[in-house]
């Protein structure tokens, strides 16, 4: 225990100093106060013209719009915030161990009377530690800017940042792992490979469960075993309600469209206890990756 | 006296198909004992003191160290070692390096207190205000002794500690030697310069290609008469002798003169 709190300790004095991290955290405040008022700007100067429909339909229901408009503000708001997360995800998971390792600061380091155990806990303590509170500064801003705009959903906003930073902490133990056993650059391609593959198994595997691609039982089987071989991105209901808003403010226009309920049930809901089950076993999983790459290593 | 470490038959080799880095390497040390371990670029000098200090699995054979494995961090715990080519987590100030170790070692506030601006001031690092990534290769090595004696070991081992060091440095670790040994610490020291080795070790090993080529006290393996180098020379030549006086053809070519 002492030996992980003065590893985490000292990771998170080394992480602290390291430009890269500055870097990332200053372009992704400054991206997330950009979008926001950017799109505010947008939508307040030209998005009501736009909604107006054609001529001799029925105006659009004012509360759909702004509801809308909400919706949008904040899926991109959270979408500027996963991006950067994933970057610093990427930024932590190539250095908090790979440093050590490659410069040779592992040496002397275990030397000393820490257990590898020890040492990966308190890495892996300090990464993710690190990760949530960059991404957590950066969420209250997200939140400071939205409020800026009229608030009111900031409960969605801080649903989907938590599961912005539960994605990016899969990601970057991903990374982690990987980087002991290879170059960081080489594992942060592989884990960029690796995660997006997942994203098209799950969401594939979506489509074929709301029947969109037909019922062909053996695509079923094959997609259901890659389901769960694969970490799953955790959602809100963000993602579904703004598609459930557009197509609920596109269908009182008076203009022929898709049926609400069907286009809504292939995008992805929020997640259930059973995705944040699978969640946790796999970062369990991909954390005890670490820890036997770490223990496997000699130095 | 019980042996601070003994290392029996010590097997290594890093690839199925390489040959042994180290082959039965057997040795033993006492407290307040200096042991030089000696040989060429390549003979496995640093993998038989990384095996010691727990940071390569051995091969085969066997090592004790305070009476346990390697892998026991409370054995670690009265190890100093210093690596050669050392280096540190480089955002970190030498302080925060020495404090960071302090806490591995399980130091309490007041022996921190005390020892580690003791310890910088004894490495010339305690006026050190930048991050170890602007620091000099002899900067980082006198910060590698000075981690490797933070803890009071019972067994400091010196990977080729004054490689990057000036003479002033040098004259520091000897002096450094001479008061662990006569206060009973043993000392394991790995280095290049036979002189030093001469002047401060009781016993010597002299390595080739993993083998252990000589074996004993300073007097058994230095005769009357001649120098640790030279018996270094012979003894390292007559286990793989030059096929040709090893110099670039384009060097002592007399054609090209």
């Amino acid at each position: 225990m002492r030996g992980a709190l003065a590893v985490a300790r000292y990771t998170l004095v080394d992480l602290s100093r390291r430009r890269i991290l500055l870097v990332f955290f200053i372009i992704g405040a400054l991206g997330i106060a950009a979008i926001g008022i950017g799109l505010k700007i947008f939508s307040s100067t030209f998005v009501g013209a736009s909604f107006s429909g054609p001529p001799g339909s029925e105006p659009p229901d004012p509360a759909k719009i702004n509801r809308f408009l909400d919706l949008m503000f904040v899926t991109d708001l959270v979408s500027a915030l996963g991006l950067f997360a994933l970057l610093i995800a990427f930024g932590i998971g190539m250095t908090a161990i790979y440093h050590d390792l490659e410069s040779g600061a592992a040496v002397a380091i275990f030397s000393k009377p820490v257990t590898r155990f020890a040492f990966t806990a308190g890495k892996v303590g300090a990464a993710v530690g690190a990760l949530i509170v960059i991404v957590g500064l950066l969420s209250v801003e997200a939140v400071l800017v939205g409020l800026l705009f009229g608030g009111g959903l900031e409960q969605t906003l801080a649903v989907e940042a938590v599961a912005q930073v539960a994605n990016a902490v899969t990601l970057m133990l991903i990374v982690l792992a990987l980087s002991t056993w290879m170059n960081n650059i080489v594992a942060a391609i592989v884990a960029f490979i690796y995660n997006a593959a997942a994203g098209v198994v799950v969401a594939l595997h979506n489509q074929i469960a709301s029947g969109n691609l037909g019922d062909n039982a053996i695509l079923h089987g094959i997609f259901n075993v890659l389901y769960w071989v694969v970490p799953h991105q955790l959602t809100s209901d963000a993602p579904r309600e703004l598609v459930k808003a557009e197509l609920e403010l596109f269908a009182s226009s008076g203009q022929p469209g898709p049926d609400v309920n069907q286009a809504v049930a292939s995008v992805p809901g929020p997640s259930d206890l059973a995705d944040i089950a699978w969640w946790i076993f796999v970062v369990i999983v991909f954390a005890s990756l670490v820890y036997v790459a770490v223990r496997r290593r000699q130095v | 006296m019980a042996p601070v470490v003994s290392v029996d038959a010590l097997r290594k080799r890093y690839r199925r198909r390489d040959p042994w880095a180290v082959d039965g390497v057997t040795f033993a040390l006492e407290p307040g004992q200096a042991f030089g371990l000696l040989g060429p670029n390549g003979s496995g000098k640093t993998s038989v003191v990384k095996m010691i200090a727990g940071l390569l699995r051995p091969d085969g054979g066997d090592i004790s160290l305070f009476g346990s494995k390697p892998g026991d961090p409370a054995a670690r715990g009265q190890l100093g070692f210093a690596p050669e080519d050392p280096d540190f987590p480089k955002f970190l100030r030498a302080r925060e390096v020495l404090d960071y170790f302090a806490s591995l070692l399980g130091l309490d506030e007041g022996d921190r207190k005390r020892r580690i601006p003791e310890t910088l001031a004894f490495a010339g690092l305690d006026q050190e205000r930048r991050q170890v990534r602007q620091f000099s290769k002899g900067m980082k090595q006198r910060l590698g002794i000075a981690q490797a004696i933070l803890g009071r070991p019972k067994l400091l081992i010196l990977d080729e500690p004054t490689a990057d060091l000036d003479p002033l440095g040098r004259r520091d670790v000897r002096a450094l030697i001479e008061s662990l040994k006569a206060s009973g610490v043993a000392v394991l020291l790995n280095s290049h310069l036979l002189s030093e080795v001469e002047l401060v070790c009781d016993t010597v090993a002299i390595l080739a290609k993993g083998h252990v080529l000589k074996e004993g006290s300073m007097a058994e393996v230095v005769p009357e008469g001649r120098s640790l180098e030279d018996v270094f020379v012979e003894l390292v030549q007559a286990s793989a002798p030059p096929k040709h006086d090893n110099l670039p053809s384009f060097i002592s070519d007399k054609e090209n003169q």
